[in-house]
């Protein structure tokens, strides 16, 4: 019980360092909400232009609100899955800063173990990140509502379901990397490098039907595929049935799905929406199992004397 | 014994950065220890308090041995590191909060541990401030009072005053003093400062992770430390014929320095050579000149 309360009292401190440090809270903040207003800003319309094509298509016209709102459905999955990992990797900032200052070494003076240490970090940016994606996704919403809504509340709940996997998968993977992060150079260097590749390498800023069959099949490989794969269903199946409600043909419907990422395909196999959820927690798990295994080979190592002081 | 070390050896990497080292603090003392910077001392304490581990040898405090029984020993130790480790983001109170968790002190527990504190360091004004917001001092206080938030028998100091104002350093000493006078705190100390050294009850000099020298300040003046007689006129002359008698002399911009083995030699010297010594005075030995003949090197130099 007390070593529950070392917890979450060392959680307390480590979200609390994250929030009162403005600059940092402000850059986890603002990064979506960027990508968000640029994707709206600039983005926008070449999605309405692709999604009227298909539709001209099948002989259909969409009503303009259907429209945007499904491009503003589609942008803000992009947004909520790519941005549960960037702000993670930030915002763990705090973990990092603590072995620079020497933090860490004073709290293991403190009758403390290693492991709760750890997880207080964890946890803190796990808190940290849904909290921060919580609120760019209710700016997305009020975004979605304002242009065009058309989601479910069955959706909307498993949008929830989807942020917190998204998260869970963004914090494990940055726990991972950062464990081996001791200064602010690495740390910068790792949020650029994962800020600029990640958008791209998941599927998140342009549909993987635009990517070349052999970059599509090596991009379904990798699981933050399938974190943008739920979002998307679950931002864009509302708008789809609305479409066909209207009269979009089920072809048309499929079409739109399979061009903008609602349906995933690994060859020529469709994956279902469970196997998403399966790739992306299986992958979760197997990133605690790593970062698990990293806390205590550290922990260890450190306590056999091969690290250097 | 409040520390026993025996045989402490530790490497980094073909660095030997404590060499065979053992020594013994007694409950309630206040013990210095010195050695120029990379000698050892800071290894020494990480060692002691759990954050390092040893390559080799015995370290048992307040009773326990750290390998076997870490928690027991961090429990019964507060440390106050060279360089500040609050958040400096966070205040003073909230700091002390989370430190006071970990020792399992939370709620009304830790609010009259705080009040007891604030007693003590004059924590009042500062304590809902944030930390960058406080004087360097001020930060030193609330330092101390994490060190301490667990009423731990055992304080480690590891140089507490170090680029403190000479006032700060006077009233962080003033809660020293107070601390071992009113609760019988153990001080363990490393300073720059021979002055803090020189109110110690014992002294452990450490020279690339040997131990060169140990025991009492004054012990180790009349071991280590050369007298001198300082004379003001007849210069030249004094010079010449105390030179020839085979003294250390060092002639300087207005006086001449002789160096001789205590004050005993000084009187019989002065008997023996009236003329030479119209104006002079005879200074002790301090706790420098121990450091550097037992280590050839000037603490504040290195």
């Amino acid at each position: 019980m007390t070593e529950f309360k070392k917890l979450w009292a060392l959680t307390l401190r480590n979200m609390k360092c994250y929030f009162k440090d403005k600059f940092l809270f402000f850059v986890s903040l603002i990064t979506p909400m960027i990508l968000l207003v640029l994707f709206v800003t600039f983005l926008r319309t070449v999605y309405i232009d692709s999604f009227n094509g298909i539709f001209s298509m099948f002989g259909f016209e969409a009503e303009e609100k259907l429209v945007n709102g499904l491009a503003g459905s589609w942008l803000l999955s992009s947004v909520m899955s790519v941005c549960a990992v960037t702000v993670a990797i930030c915002s763990n900032a705090v973990m990092i800063q603590d072995k620079i200052d020497g933090v860490v070494n004073d709290l293991r003076t403190s009758p403390v173990k290693g492991t709760t240490l750890s997880l207080s970090y964890f946890i803190a940016n796990f808190l940290v990140t849904l909290l921060v994606m919580l609120s760019v996704l209710v700016v997305g919403f009020v975004y979605l509502a304002a242009v065009g809504w058309y989601i479910p509340a069955a959706n909307v709940a498993m949008i929830l379901v989807d942020t917190l996997c998204c998260v869970l998968f963004g914090t494990l993977l940055a726990g991972v990397i950062e464990s081996f992060i001791s200064t602010q150079g690495a740390l910068s260097a790792v949020s650029t490098l994962v800020s600029s590749l990640y958008g791209f390498i998941c599927g998140a800023y342009m549909p993987l039907s635009q990517f070349a069959s052999g970059v599509r099949n090596v991009i379904c490989v990798l699981p933050g595929t399938y974190s943008v794969g739920i979002m998307r269903n679950h931002f864009m199946s509302g708008y789809v049935e609305e479409l066909g409600r209207l009269g979009l043909p089920y072809e048309g419907q499929q079409a739109l799905l399979d061009g903008f990422d609602g349906n995933i395909y690994v060859g020529k196999t469709q994956m279902p929406l469970w196997s998403m959820y399966v790739i992306l927690l299986g992958t979760c798990a197997l990133l605690l199992a790593a970062y698990v295994s990293i806390v205590i080979v550290q922990n260890d190592r450190r306590a056999k004397n091969k690290i250097k002081s | 014994m409040i520390i026993e070390i025996e045989n402490l050896n530790k490497s980094f990497k073909n660095v030997k950065a404590v060499n065979n080292l053992s020594f013994c603090v007694k409950e309630g003392e206040l013990f210095a220890f010195l050695g120029v910077n990379g000698a050892g001392k800071s290894t020494t304490i990480n060692i002691i308090s759990g954050i390092l581990p040893k390559d080799g040898g015995k370290v048992t405090v307040c009773g326990e041995d750290v390998d076997k029984h870490a928690d027991a020993v961090k429990s019964r130790l507060g440390i106050v590191f060279q360089s500040s480790v609050l958040d400096k983001r966070l205040t003073a109170y909230d700091n002390l909060k989370s430190r006071a968790a970990l020792y399992g002190i939370f709620g009304g527990a830790f609010r009259s541990r705080i009040e007891e504190l604030d007693a003590l360091l004059g924590l009042k004004d500062i304590v809902k401030r944030p930390l960058d917001k406080l004087s360097g001092g001020q930060r030193r206080r609330v330092d101390i009072a994490r060190a301490l938030i667990h009423s731990p028998d055992l304080l480690i100091l590891d140089e507490p005053t170090t680029g403190l104002d000479p006032q700060t350093r006077a009233a962080v000493w003033r809660v020293i003093d107070e601390l071992r006078k009113t609760r019988g705190l153990t001080v363990f100390l490393t300073t720059h400062y021979m002055e803090e050294a020189a109110i110690a009850d014992y002294v452990v000099i450490l020279d690339a992770g040997k131990k060169v020298a140990e025991g009492t300040p004054h012990e180790l003046k009349t071991a280590y430390a050369t007298d001198i007689v300082r004379l003001y006129s007849h210069l030249d002359e004094a010079e010449k014929q105390l030179a020839s008698l085979g003294y250390g002399v060092c002639r300087e911009r207005g006086y001449v320095d002789v160096e001789i083995k205590g004050t005993r030699v000084a009187t019989q010297l002065i008997a023996a050579y009236p003329d030479l010594f119209d104006d002079y005075e005879v200074l002790k030995g301090n706790m420098d000149s121990v450091f550097l003949r037992v280590t050839g090197k000037d603490i504040r130099e290195v």
